[in-house]
């Protein structure tokens, strides 16, 4: 795949525009379901782009869901009187720009750290951000925040956001793709592998990993920006969640980590499971999620990929080495 | 100066009791290298078991501590030995899944035999309080203040001068060198994790005296230990106590002078702050790589 740059990019093409279909056909409740899949792909794989790649697993990027939402609600509500159609660019542009500015002056700090010592750092600008924006009184996080509708006339507002996330999902894959095969992305790979040992043979670690951040910051704000125009009116707990924190490691646990599309394999299986599966057994919701969890590190400790790829490993060397 | 005394007064004691609830937690994180992310509901099974053997027994609530540090004992031996070392061999972000995949599910249990309601245990002496000067304190606290304090001092004093104390810090300090005298790493890791739970549990006891809890606080005393560790340095009783009462004083101060909203931000900015000045914490000795 990684060969043929221009097959795999049609490949991915046409399965969005399967995705894109989907909602022809599908009931309004799976619709809903498309969405939350499509959203929390999309998160995994921007937080893949550092975590993943780079092995620095962040606990706290609901910070940057939350600041991206709150600066694009602040600045939108300032400037209602525009047409609604530049509404969501507005937002987009200054939600975006608020989580490059916020992660740029964290990277410095906070890159020092490793493992989970980084993880849970991360977890505490969180909290730290949360808290601010919920005591502040011109942030309003404990009031809420409105936000203006913006689906055109004629359209099913369900179907919109779900084509809106499709469209934002498939941005953010193409370019963690484009990370992934570049220089950038073996310069992240070595990071990850042994850092000290990249750093001594000449790769600029620093620059590289504060890149990553702010790449992985700013993806994750535009996809909050997007998350609180579906809302439609968040407060501060709506946004920065603690479970979409720990949800963004399971979902890369899940389908493997530091792979492509492990990220994605595992939001899919996630929120299917959790939706639609579970959605009936609320009282054992918490159980079931951490059954699946201790299943998972005991049964498949390199998610589902790693799974099938042990799996396929296993049978080539069963086909070469005839049992005796 | 009144108003300042007692402040950190309170804070103090408070401290005595973050630390107690924390000192578990550093000891797994310092000998066996694993975050434990069931710390918190390990603290809240103490309370919950205090609050049933004192109910049926009709003792005071600090009297249970045997029966319940002793039933945590080993529980902790049997869930490190025959689960959490499972998930260490498998993979490096093995352990701290699985240990948060257990806090859910007992979190869960917990609601269904407890109910999500708020409890609290009542000792006898509830409503008495001592007066030092200016300041007053609850008779409840003080006895926590020192049940904690004599606690952490047992711990100090085991891990220091008992056979099972060295083994546990010889297997810390170099896991492979110990390996090599003859000791059994994996009895030892269950032991440590053992301990620990039971001082886990020790703690529930006494925040269950003090403050009204619920299943759902299971996280916030497993944040409170991992921000206690980094202040006060890994793997040591003293650590865990200079981490905690400095997290105690920074917490009733904040709330007292800035805003009662506002002592976990302060927390985490204390802990971002000292992870890049001190990434070791104030004492945190040579051994466990911690970065």
């Amino acid at each position: 795949m990684s060969q043929r740059p221009a097959l795999f990019v049609a490949i991915i093409l046409a399965a969005a525009v399967v995705l894109a279909a989907l909602p022809l056909v599908l009931p309004p409740f799976y619709v809903r379901v498309g969405q939350l899949m499509i959203y929390s792909a999309g998160l995994a794989v921007a937080w893949t782009i550092l975590g993943g790649f780079a092995g620095y697993a962040s606990f706290g990027n609901a910070a940057f869901i939350g600041v991206g939402a709150f600066t694009a609600g602040l600045v939108e509500e300032r400037f209602a009187s525009l047409p609604t159609p530049l509404l969501l660019p507005l937002g987009l542009v200054v939600g975006g720009f608020a989580c490059a500015v916020l992660s740029a002056a964290v990277a410095y700090p906070i890159l020092r750290l490793r493992g989970t010592f980084f993880a849970i750092a991360m977890l505490g600008v969180c909290h730290v951000c949360a808290e601010l924006n919920n005591n502040l009184d011109v942030l309003q996080g404990s009031l809420g925040l409105n936000f203006p509708s913006i689906t055109p006339a004629g359209w099913d507002p369900a179907t919109f956001f779900y084509e809106l996330y499709l469209v934002a999902g498939v941005i953010v894959f193409l370019i963690a793709w484009q990370i992934q095969r570049s220089r950038f992305g073996a310069g992240l790979l070595s990071i990850r592998e042994d850092e000290d040992t990249a750093r001594m043979l000449g790769v600029p670690t620093e620059r590289y990993k504060r890149i990553a951040f702010v790449v992985s910051a700013v993806l994750t704000g535009l996809l909050g920006v997007i998350y609180a125009h579906s809302l439609g009116y968040i407060t501060t707990d709506s946004v920065y969640r603690d479970d979409t924190n720990l949800n963004l490691i399971v979902y890369s646990l899940l389908g493997g980590l530091g792979t492509l599309f492990g990220p994605v394999i595992g939001a899919f299986m996630l929120v299917f499971i959790t939706q639609v599966v579970l959605a009936r057994l609320l009282d054992f919701h918490l159980f079931a999620t951490g059954l699946l969890l201790v299943v998972l590190v005991l049964a498949a400790p390199g998610g589902v990929l790693g799974f099938v790829k042990s799996w396929r490993l296993k049978r080539r060397y069963a086909a070469r080495v005839p049992a005796e | 100066m009144n108003l300042i005394a007692q402040t950190v007064a309170d804070g103090l004691v408070l401290g005595g009791i973050y630390a107690l609830a924390a000192v578990g937690f550093s000891l797994i994180f310092g000998v066996l290298h694993v975050i434990n992310l069931s710390h918190g509901i390990i603290v809240l099974m103490g309370a919950y078991l205090a609050l049933i053997f004192s109910e049926t027994l009709h003792i005071d609530p600090l009297l249970t501590m045997p029966l319940v540090m002793a039933s945590l004992f080993a529980v902790g031996y049997v869930y490190q030995r025959f689960l959490i070392q499972y998930a260490v061999d498998s993979s490096a972000f093995g352990s701290i899944l699985l240990t948060f995949g257990v806090a859910l599910m007992l979190h869960n249990i917990m609601i269904w035999v407890f109910s999500p309601d708020m409890k609290n245990i009542t000792p006898t002496y509830a409503f008495t309080s001592i007066k030092l000067g200016p300041i007053v304190l609850d008779a409840v606290r003080v006895s926590c203040l020192v049940a904690s304090l004599v606690l952490l001092s047992c711990l100090a004093g085991l891990l220091k001068f008992s056979p099972l104390g060295r083994v546990i810090r010889a297997t810390a300090q170099q896991t492979l060198a110990a390996r090599l005298c003859g000791v059994n790493v994996r009895h030892v890791y269950a032991l440590t994790f053992a301990v620990s739970a039971a001082f886990a549990g020790a703690a529930g006891i006494v925040i269950g005296i003090i403050l009204p809890f619920s299943p759902a606080d299971e996280a916030t005393w497993t944040l409170n230990a991992f921000v206690v560790v980094v202040l006060g340095g890994v793997g040591s009783p003293a650590g865990a106590l200079i981490g905690g009462l400095l997290l105690g004083v920074v917490s009733t101060l904040t709330a007292q002078y800035i805003g009662p909203s506002f002592p976990n931000v302060t927390m985490f900015l204390l802990l971002v702050l000292l992870l890049l000045v001190r990434p070791q914490g104030l004492l945190g000795n040579a051994f466990a790589p911690s970065r």
